[in-house]
């Protein structure tokens, strides 16, 4: 007990031992409303760690990369082929734990179409919506061809395009539009933008270079409280469930736990049962940066052991 | 000659600023993937010169279309609202709803009612375009001098000859002021539309944003901005001529 | 023309509480008061364009289009030219172009304005812009010519030109003439018949023939008979 206790408030103590200076306020900012996807993030124990930290909601093309790079948010939420590319122009951010281990990207398409895979669905006439200038967008341009759909501006969380037509296919978090597109009577398949090969983390905590150097301790009072949150939020997701409901009343109260619940997966691994929750490999940033240097997307590649920090 | 001598004070600054902005972005702190340097704008613009200049084409028929059609309706809902106080207090509350929707909020619903493609993206240059000229023209019609409108009932005019020789003439200042305001408007709601539609400078914005080539992003965006002063210039060029002769603004 | 009982109110403001007046054919008439005491009301009324509250205004015979009026700013179209504005109210009359060109160009000789006839409003003086107004009130050869304080926003020289020159059309056209002043001088220079008005609901105050020639010439206004007269109509104007 006493031990358990003193460990716990260890950092915090260390903290205040160490620094002359706290950081003061330290900004999350995520990139996308808040949802099931950031659980971890509303549910992390900043105070007991000693920190004060303030999470800002995101939203459609939140610009989270660049906040950190230009230091008007400590902390980001991005996905690690946009940290890739960042790193490539000069900006100097760090990943630090990655929530989704597989990317949980997908395209969305009405059962009743009956398609077989990914590729089928680039081979018959429709609209597909998504965001051409995403990595993935271009990979599955590359892969399989845009001639025969015509692709259109992906809606971000809005699905009425999609319910309202049947050839009408959406880019989509699996574990999250289908399910709300489900809710409202639509009859939803899903193929993962990583069957064709594509497999980035995502929803990567990530902060700039320059805090790491100058606030190491800082930086791994984070990482430890948002580590700890993950675990509280994959064994009960209801209290902070709560709480986002509240900050982001679009997304109906019911689909909130379902995606909880579809989302564990992508989060908790053999991997992370092995080296922890968030943790990243070498092979996979090789993987990623290969990837993007195919596309043409880098002008000069980084290095594997830059993009992230184990701490 | 004195044309071009007249420009040359509106270039100073403009050459001043881009100037600074390349040695801050080059030489000083300021981040080259926040704020690109104007000379990595410049190659973007020339590498994709194809792309940049089809975007600019069809974005400009579409803020052109909208704003034309926009003019036209404008007019005469302005001359419809003009013919009684009831009529106006009926009506206007709706025009002003045209000022202040969000674009951005109703963009999907024009999605919906007209499809991902030229007709949502003429439809947002549009609505956003729409107001002012409905405004200004309504302010210019109804702004007539009573007199003269005596004038015009002495002789035994009817409403109709009014309108046409007295009131629209007397309100073409006015209705000239409400294009230009309507002129830029119109490129923005092309813009927009765009971001939903997907095509021309806005879809070309969209997707260089997601890709993180802000200097894209910049050369899409300095032509947009041509793209609208043309089209000032334009209605200056028309207010020019129409009221050289007779009106202070162009004495 | 009579006017019998003619009474005007804006809602609770009485401007003008019954009044009878008769103007024979061929009068020039001048309606002086201060101001705001329902002289402009009284001559819109004539023209046709308000309405009495009570009353009637009666004017024998009655023809259309036989009115013309003359405001205090020259009220021009600024996007025509001159010869246009003038041509105006026949062109509203419907008739042919020719036809009205011909009639306003004899019209602005006759104030001596022909050869402006191609300039635009905004080039020209207060004085030729009131020219090309008195212009466009006569092309319909009116047979009442209404006139609301014309050339009170000008200098002293062009007005007393444009007095001689006023006074002359009356005499060689025989037109029945209102003429709205609030200048003592210029009603006693210009009109055979001085009407004052009360400041409050515009009563006839006083009526009077003015005893001067009927030759004005520009030395009257030097003249101790205009004097006397302008005296008689100043105590009329004081006394309230």
């Amino acid at each position: 007990m006493h031990r358990r206790t003193f460990l716990r408030i260890a950092p915090a103590i260390a903290l205040l031992a160490n620094c002359g200076k706290s950081p003061g306020k330290i900004r999350l900012a995520l990139n996308w409303k808040p949802d099931p996807q950031f659980g971890g993030f509303y549910a992390a124990p900043y105070q007991a760690h000693g920190l004060d930290v303030e999470i800002l909601p995101g939203g459609a093309g939140t610009p989270t990369i660049q906040m950190v790079g230009a230091g008007s948010a400590e902390f980001g939420v991005v996905s690690a082929d946009e940290l890739v590319v960042a790193r490539s122009q000069g900006n100097d951010v760090v990943a630090l734990f990655a929530v989704f281990q597989n990317n949980p990207q997908g395209i969305m398409v009405h059962a009743s179409r009956k398609l077989a895979s990914l590729a089928d669905l680039f081979k018959v006439p429709g609209t597909v919506a998504l965001q051409r200038g995403l990595p993935y967008a271009r990979l599955l341009e590359k892969k399989y061809g845009f001639e025969k759909v015509k692709i259109v501006p992906s809606p971000g969380g809005d699905i009425s395009a999609f319910l309202a037509d049947k050839n009408f296919a959406q880019q989509c978090f699996i574990m999250s539009e289908p399910l709300t597109a489900k809710h409202q009577g639509a009859d939803v398949q899903v193929f993962p933008v990583s069957d064709a090969g594509y497999n980035p983390y995502t929803t990567v905590l990530t902060t700039s270079g320059e805090f790491l150097r100058n606030d190491p301790d800082h930086a791994k009072a984070i990482a430890a409280a948002v580590r700890e949150g993950w675990r509280a939020y994959l064994d009960d997701p209801k209290p902070t469930n709560q709480r986002m409901k509240q900050l982001n009343p679009s997304m109906a109260p019911a689909v909130f736990a379902e995606v909880a619940e579809a989302q564990t997966p992508f989060i908790e691994t053999d991997e992370t049962r092995r080296n922890g929750l968030g943790s990243m490999t070498k092979e996979r940033w090789e993987a990623l940066i290969a990837q993007l240097k195919d596309l043409g997307d880098l002008k000069t590649a980084p290095a594997p052991e830059d993009c992230y920090r184990a701490l | 000659m004195k044309r071009l001598r007249s420009i040359i004070p509106a270039l100073i600054p403009l050459l001043v600023v881009t100037a600074a902005a390349e040695l801050a972005v080059r030489y000083g702190s300021v981040k080259s993937y926040l704020v690109p340097a104007p000379s990595s704008v410049l190659r973007a613009m020339i590498e994709s010169r194809a792309e940049l200049f089809g975007a600019l084409l069809t974005t400009s028929v579409s803020a052109l279309v909208g704003f034309l059609l926009s003019t036209v309706a404008g007019i005469a809902i302005a001359v419809f609202l003009s013919s009684s106080r009831a009529i106006q207090r009926a009506f206007y509350p709706y025009a002003v709803f045209f000022q202040t929707v969000p674009i951005i909020a109703i963009a999907p619903l024009l999605v919906i009612w007209f499809g991902y493609g030229t007709r949502t993206v003429v439809a947002s240059a549009f609505v956003v375009s729409i107001f002012p000229v409905i405004a200004n023209t309504l302010s210019g019609i109804l702004s007539t001098e009573p007199a003269l409108r005596d004038l015009f009932r002495l002789y035994g005019a009817s409403t109709l000859v009014t309108l046409f020789k007295l009131r629209f003439p007397a309100a073409l200042p006015q209705i000239l002021t409400g294009l230009r305001v309507a002129s830029g408007l119109a490129v923005i709601g092309a813009i927009v539309g765009e971001f939903i539609g997907g095509q021309g400078l806005g879809s070309v914005v969209d997707v260089a944003r997601t890709q993180q080539r802000v200097d894209k992003v910049f050369a899409a965006v300095l032509l947009a901005s041509v793209l609208g002063l043309a089209l000032f210039g334009l209605i200056n060029l028309v207010s020019n001529v129409t009221l050289r002769r007779w009106h202070a603004s162009e004495q | 023309m009579q006017l019998q009982g003619v009474r005007k109110t804006f809602d609770q403001l009485v401007v003008i509480a019954g009044m009878d007046l008769e103007i024979a054919a061929g009068e020039f008439i001048a309606i002086l008061g201060p101001s705001g005491c329902g002289k402009s009301t009284l001559l819109r009324m004539i023209a046709r364009l308000a309405e009495p509250t009570a009353g009637s205004i009666a004017i024998q015979p009655e023809e259309q289009f036989q009115t013309s009026f003359v405001f205090q700013d020259a009220h021009l179209l600024p996007w025509r030219t001159v010869l246009d504005n003038a041509a105006l109210p026949l062109e509203l009359m419907g008739v042919a172009r020719e036809a009205r060109y011909a009639t306003a160009r004899t019209a602005l000789q006759q104030v001596s304005l022909h050869e402006a006839e191609d300039r635009y409003p905004a080039q020209l003086s207060g004085g030729m812009r009131m020219r090309a107004s008195l212009a466009r009130a006569l092309v319909t050869q009116p047979r009442l010519l209404l006139l609301d304080e014309p050339f009170a926003a000008l200098d002293e020289i062009t007005r007393f030109r444009l007095d001689t020159q006023l006074r002359e059309l009356w005499q060689t056209r025989r037109i029945t003439v209102v003429f709205v002043t609030h200048s003592i001088s210029e009603a006693a220079f210009l009109a055979n018949r001085a009407v004052v008005l009360t400041k409050r609901h515009g009563a006839i105050k006083l009526d009077r023939r003015l005893n001067l020639p009927i030759e004005r010439t520009d030395d009257l206004r030097m003249d101790p008979r205009l004097a006397g007269e302008m005296k008689v109509l100043l105590s009329a104007m004081e006394e309230e």
